[in-house]
């Protein structure tokens, strides 16, 4: 693994370098994804930058409220350093609330605003692996598949890995089906169906998972609640959508 | 439209059952310690190698005087490593003390210096007036280890030995409590 690089006497953490360049991808790829589904791509953009921006902003802001009997004193601790101290639920809900303000604020169409924006989740959720990968926080159960990698001296299942491909799956989908589309919301309630199917399915062999008190891999849970939600939606608004096209063509 | 709909249904109902078979299938045995320390590494979920080295006293500090690896008598351990001339150990020092106060009796907290000597480490500490254990490690043999290539960088140690965090950089108080705590409150 390798959760430094040295460069002379500089010493970078792999794990964030890789989340400075997957923000950037990401961004650029929701600009770009925009551009093809025919949406402003600079108000796409924007509501990308404002959910991943105002996320860690409340990420941030979340954590220093729950400690800030430690920061009252020690103000500039709220703004540096900046490796760690965040609250990942308050980011994810200052983010979400942030770009539905924002989107809301510029009259962006929701469902079509969706499918520009899933490829650039899908990548992030793909570069958190690879940090993850690189830098070694979580990792496999035993195995001897042929494939397994050897980390912290066993072989084990390279789960990250597996989560990478689940990512480049989906992204392959939403690219096979981007021309397709027959009502929009479609393209990201697919890639977040075969996105969650497929971390259901790999969570499993990783070692190190978030359980639950009967030893259940709570992320398995959820992901099974996601993907049987967006593929019932996906069925239930494609089903919509085909009554309309029918009415409209008999009429 | 009706066949279309009882299609989706099977579909989706078949899903489910199939996650669901395989959540089951995945689940794991919680009623035992998860057996994810296999090896010795410092490495999280590993067990911690065990150590021992002096302070600039003289006085013999071991790993295993504080973790109990057989049973939940022991205490949670916090190795910093530093060094005199490292600016950010410098910066999170107090932290560490504060801590080491707070957390008295509960948590051992031990800097280990990067190849320094006796009289560095003893200087370093009086001038941050720090009370828990420095440790000297002239030769870096448990520097390397542990690994340790950035400073500074604070593993942290539950009760048991096993690894829980590598973390390079520095420490602010609220994080430090944070993990403090929860290294407490996982037992």
């Amino acid at each position: 693994m390798f959760p430094v690089i040295n460069l002379g006497p500089l010493v970078l953490p792999t794990a964030g370098l890789l989340y400075i360049l997957g923000a950037w991808f990401a961004l650029s790829l929701v600009e770009r994804t925009a551009k093809q589904l025919k949406l402003s791509s600079e108000k796409t953009y924007g509501t990308a930058a404002t959910a991943l921006f105002g996320g860690l902003i409340g990420a941030r802001l979340t954590f220093v409220v729950i400690y800030w009997q430690v920061f009252q004193d020690n103000l500039l601790g709220i703004i540096w350093p900046l490796n760690t101290g965040y609250n990942l639920w308050g980011g994810l809900i200052i983010g979400l609330a942030a770009a539905f303000f924002y989107g809301r604020y510029h009259k962006l169409p929701a469902a079509s605003t969706l499918d520009a924006l899933a490829p650039g989740l899908i990548l992030g959720l793909i570069v958190i692996s690879l940090a993850d990968f690189l830098a070694g926080p979580g990792f496999g159960t035993l195995t001897r598949v042929p494939w397994a990698i050897t980390q912290y001296s066993m072989r084990r299942h390279p789960v990250q890995i597996y989560e990478v491909l689940v990512g480049l799956l989906a992204l392959f989908t939403w690219w096979r089906l981007r021309n397709g589309r027959t009502f929009s919301g479609q393209l990201f309630l697919l890639t977040v169906t075969i996105y969650s199917g497929g971390r259901l399915l790999v969570d499993a062999f990783r070692e190190n998972a978030w359980l639950s008190d009967g030893g259940y891999h709570i992320l398995q849970i959820l992901s099974l609640i996601v993907m049987v939600s967006s593929l019932y939606l996906a069925a239930h608004l494609g089903e919509k959508e085909l009554q309309k096209r029918r009415q409209n063509a008999s009429g | 439209m009706a066949r279309l709909r009882f299609e989706r249904t099977i579909l989706l109902a078949a899903l489910t059952a199939l996650g669901i078979t395989w959540i089951l299938f995945s689940r794991e045995e919680v009623s035992e310690p998860r057996p994810i320390a296999l090896t010795e590494a410092p490495i999280v979920g590993h067990l911690a190698p065990d150590f021992t080295l002096t302070t600039p006293l003289g006085e013999e500090v071991s790993l295993t005087d504080f973790v109990d690896r057989d049973g939940a008598s022991g205490q949670p351990v916090v190795l910093n490593y530093w060094a005199s001339w490292c600016g950010p150990c410098r910066v999170e020092t107090p932290e560490f003390q504060n801590a080491s106060l707070r957390f008295k009796n509960q948590v051992a907290i031990l800097g280990i210096n990067q190849g320094e000597d006796a009289q560095t480490v003893t200087e370093f500490g009086l001038s941050f007036g720090l009370t828990y254990p420095l440790l000297v490690d002239e030769d870096n043999a448990v520097n390397l280890t542990y690994g340790v290539n950035s400073l500074p960088t604070t593993i942290f140690i539950d009760r048991k030995g096993v690894v829980r965090e590598v973390f390079i950089g520095i420490l602010n108080e609220a994080v430090l409590t944070e993990r403090l705590n929860r290294l407490l409150e996982e037992g």
